[in-house]
């Protein structure tokens, strides 16, 4: 213990300049296993540290702390404890360990799960992302923590403002799998179809050596969300994994076929379909998911028509869409006007629909500002693909592979790699 | 517990921020592990979501209320009745459903606010969806009765064919703008440059 009270001397005393900081640091490394074997005892050691300006000990004191076990009565304190000091630590002192302090979150998050309160973990893991970050374009670990509580607590809309981040850095591939498909499930939540299948499309495609259980139950969720926006599944992109691209429908049968059924566009097929494969559905917790496949056909079915007639009765739209009356016919087409998927306008004196172009001719003042907005954002991606580019162009490892690769007889023409790396 | 950042909005008018003030003061309590669902005004939340059209988030809401909570508060049952109609397109319901509650004080003024907004909504709606309609199913739509919906239609420009009973829409002009400034012409100016290196 005696240690540990040096310990804490040492931080009170060093924590003022960036160069007593680092000297604090390698003071802590060594001091790792002595603060361990104390871990149930730092508690009060903690609260004579104050977070904001001995960020760097109290990390070090409380990631020993949490790596012991905690009881249920020192729970809700150690939970008290952690959210104090993730709002007020100094994020420059967390940059310098961060293993310490994702280790610290994961905790938390742990501990907030075991007693039911995934809500009391949202705030303070949002601003554990923003303090781990260096840009707001980097994947941390905490991220798809951050996307798991909010799904949990069914705070989903909380989800939206780290998912709506572009991420251009990931640390390691397995955050990214996770974080696009729960990012995957807080889109279908809310509704927001596209975004949902971009997020869950990252993970299918995602390079892979073998498959995963996460890319498994993206692609059964990317198979739904498709027909519910689209109507159809599309093929893997030339960039998919072999991997994936070998093995993903063995595993994902009963949902390749539901697929199937819905481009026959028969309503008691599909149906019939669902009946069998209930069971399965229910325990991928993708029941409610394929309901709203179900409902999604009477769309598509009415869809089609558009592309065939100018003008139709509500009548041969119910009897098409295997709808029971004209009113029934008419309260769909309405919906679909009010949500945008169709334009045309309802009859009621004839009783008949007439369908219409896009009314959109892309020459207002918002549709050019849409328009400006989308093409900076590519431009910015291309000057950072350009960049990616050059750097890989530099990297040792890529050069000595090149280097070996080269056919001896090119030795005259242009010399792209510099001698020294054959 | 200070609720004064969703009492602010509420004297201020400014409904569609109500939802995002609740989310965060909401997850700002639950982080401190307090206890808030007893004094939280759960309908003022709820009405909140709706008037933003987010009904995503006020089932969400709705399905995360302690059910002790839904029983004793009739004013968060009646929110939630004006929420369903709308998820479940029952377009008259949401009047009735307005109508058939004596809402307290505090929120009164945000469900009238959101009730002629809703009315608006639903008339642009029938504007951009039918070409004739029948008086009925404007009255209908409108939660009016049959001679105010008549009004209300000939108010705005729409046409009655007494004979069968049927309103003719008018569409109207919507003007949108077109005119380009000068900052246009800088852009397309680094768009050019941008494809051709």
């Amino acid at each position: 213990m005696e240690s540990v009270e040096v310990l804490v001397a040492h931080i009170q005393g060093l924590s003022r300049s960036p160069d007593e900081v680092s000297h604090l640091h390698s003071l802590l490394k060594q001091s790792e296993d002595a603060l361990r074997s104390h871990a149930s005892r730092l508690a009060p050691f903690l609260s004579q540290l104050d977070p904001s300006i001995h960020t760097l000990g109290y990390l070090f004191l409380l990631e020993a702390y949490s790596s012991g076990s905690i009881s249920g009565e020192e729970a809700s304190g150690f939970l008290l404890t952690v959210v104090e000091f993730i709002n007020s630590c100094s994020a420059e002192q967390i940059q310098l360990a961060p293993e310490k302090f994702i280790s610290v979150c994961k905790s938390f998050k742990d501990q907030v799960m075991q007693l039911g309160v995934p809500m009391q973990g949202i705030a303070p893991l949002w601003m554990a992302v923003r303090k781990l970050q260096t840009s707001t374009e980097q994947l941390t670990t905490l991220h798809s923590d951050y996307l798991l509580l909010c799904l949990l607590a069914k705070c989903y809309k909380a989800g939206l403002s780290i998912l709506d981040d572009d991420i251009f850095e990931v640390d390691h591939p397995r955050d990214h799998f996770l974080y696009c498909y729960y990012g995957g499930m807080i889109n279908i939540g809310l509704k927001r179809f596209e975004k949902a299948l971009a997020c869950l499309h990252n993970v299918v495609t995602a390079p892979m050596t073998t498959l995963n259980a996460i890319c498994v139950e993206a692609y059964k969720k990317y198979i739904l969300v498709s027909l519910i926006l689209n109507g159809q599944v599309p093929s893997f992109p030339k960039y998919t994994s072999s991997a994936a691209h070998r093995n993903l429908k063995n595993y994902t049968q009963p949902y390749v076929d539901l697929a199937n059924f819905y481009a026959s566009g028969k309503f008691s097929e599909l149906e019939a379909c669902i009946q069998t494969n209930q069971e399965k559905f229910l325990s991928d917790s993708n029941l409610g998911l394929v309901k709203q496949v179900l409902s999604s056909l009477y769309k598509r079915n009415i869809q089609r028509l558009t592309q065939t007639y100018l003008t139709l009765s509500l009548q041969d739209i119910a009897n098409v869409a295997q709808l029971n009356n004209p009113k029934e016919a008419e309260m769909h087409v309405l919906q679909m006007i009010q949500d945008g998927e169709i334009f045309a306008t309802i009859n009621q004196k004839d009783g008949m629909v007439s369908f219409h172009e896009d009314p959109e001719q892309y020459k207002s003042c918002r549709m050019t500002e849409h328009i400006d907005f989308s093409i900076q954002r590519l431009m910015a991606l291309s000057k950072k693909l350009s960049s990616l580019d050059d750097n890989l162009s530099c990297d040792p490892q890529y050069l000595s592979k090149v280097g070996k690769e080269r056919q001896k007889f090119d030795f005259d023409e242009f010399d792209s790699v510099s001698h020294k790396f054959m | 517990m200070d609720l004064s950042p969703i009492q602010k909005d509420l004297a201020s008018k400014c409904y569609s921020a109500v939802a995002d003030t609740c989310d965060d003061l909401m997850l700002k309590l639950a982080s401190r592990g307090i206890r808030y669902q007893d004094e939280w005004p759960f309908a003022i939340h709820l009405l909140g979501h709706v008037f933003a059209n987010d009904l995503n988030s006020a089932r969400f809401l709705w399905k995360s209320i302690p059910l002790e909570i839904k029983e004793s508060r009739p004013e968060i049952a009646a929110v939630w009745k004006i929420g369903q109609c709308l998820w479940t397109r029952d377009y008259a319901g949401v009047y009735d459903a307005i109508r058939g509650f004596d809402w307290s004080a505090e929120i009164t003024a945000m469900v009238v606010a959101f009730s002629e907004n809703y009315t608006k909504k639903m008339f642009q709606m029938l504007n951009s969806a039918y070409s004739t309609i029948s008086v009925t199913d404007v009255a209908h739509f409108l939660g009016m009765s049959e001679d105010r919906a008549i009004d209300y239609a000939l108010q705005h420009g729409w046409k009655l064919d007494s004979s069968c009973k049927m309103v003719i829409v008018k569409k109207p002009k919507t003007v949108t703008e077109r005119k380009l400034d000068p900052s246009k012409l800088q852009r397309l100016t680094e768009y050019v440059f941008h494809l051709e290196h």
